[in-house]
């Protein structure tokens, strides 16, 4: 008997169910981003508000990523509902707060889904999601060193930690190829 | 039921009320319950099993409001829908589920390069 399912796609029924559900966490983090950015913007954090629109724009290149990974391996991608997210926050410490929160929750979920791929034996979506491991490693150690520069630099010099705040890279990732 | 099967359908599983089979020359899953026969890509049945899998039945056993006697189930891609009681619903989800496991098997089978299931016999 043919394996219908397998002519289909690749990618089984329990990666499929996860990877829409990162699609939803990754636009969820789009809009929490944008909500910072928003935030940061009308607080006179320009800077930082400039980071963080750039970070929402990045948080949906990753949704995206595994949608056309989806469609193009013949499986259903679903356009996610998105809730509402808080639009306000206590101080600029608060909202990079919340930011390495949700990286660190993403970080946890790509976790999963490789748990759930090397469950289901299917390596292409694990090798995928590897770049997922790498850029989360990344995004962890931005959130961290901006939550340090805001604690060493002195709170008067307000203008030199928002432009110290966006210039925060991390060039020494030693995950990445180049 | 059972008198006319096409040759090119293979049972994949069927209970006292209905039987799944697979054509392999359509590649085409065929739904049989309740006297009328469909045939369903292996997506749609996916989808329609889902569909099968999240009816609210313990709304439909306790609620008194008459819309809740029945659910009505609409099979992707097709002009077809099922107006179901309870009971049915829970029929219909133990015949998908059986043959959803019985599919799922023969890719097992398939994974790690034993025969598949109709050539077991
Ligand atoms: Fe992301
Ligand atoms: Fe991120």
């Amino acid at each position: 008997m043919k394996d219908l399912d397998r002519l289909r796609t690749l990618i089984k029924e329990p990666v499929e169910l996860v990877l829409n559900q990162q699609i939803k966490m990754e636009m969820v983090s789009s809009s929490k981003y944008l909500a910072m950015a928003g935030w940061c913007d009308r607080n006179g954090y320009d800077h930082s508000a400039g980071f963080f629109y750039k970070q929402s724009e990045e948080e949906r290149k990753h949704a995206m990523k595994l949608f056309h990974y989806l469609c193009d391996q013949g499986a259903t991608a679903y356009s996610p509902d998105v809730p509402p997210v808080g639009q306000e926050f206590d101080t600029l410490r608060s909202v990079f707060e919340s930011a390495l929160d949700q990286e660190i929750a993403v970080t946890d979920s790509i976790n999963r889904i490789i748990g759930v791929c090397r469950r289901e034996g299917d390596y292409a979506t694990e090798e995928l999601m590897k770049w997922y491991v790498k850029e989360q490693v990344e995004e962890e150690y931005i959130a961290r060193r901006c939550l340090e520069l805001i604690d060493q630099i002195p709170a008067d010099q307000v203008y030199y930690l928002d432009k110290k705040l966006a210039s925060v890279t991390y060039d020494e990732n030693p995950f990445e190829d180049e | 039921m059972e008198s006319n099967v096409p040759v090119s359908y293979q049972e994949v599983f069927s209970t006292d009320k209905g039987v799944v089979y697979q054509c392999d020359r359509t590649n085409r899953l065929i739904l049989s319950f309740w006297g009328s026969t469909t045939p369903l890509s292996a997506r749609d049945f996916a989808q329609f099993r889902r569909m099968v899998s999240t009816v609210n039945v313990h709304q439909m056993a306790l609620s008194t409001d008459t819309a809740d006697d029945v659910e009505i189930l609409t099979i992707p891609r097709s002009e077809r829908c099922y107006v179901l009681t309870l009971c049915e619903v829970i029929h219909l989800r133990e015949l998908l589920n059986g043959a959803s496991l019985m599919l799922e098997l023969n890719s097992m089978l398939r994974e790690c390069g034993c025969a598949t299931l109709s050539t077991l016999g």
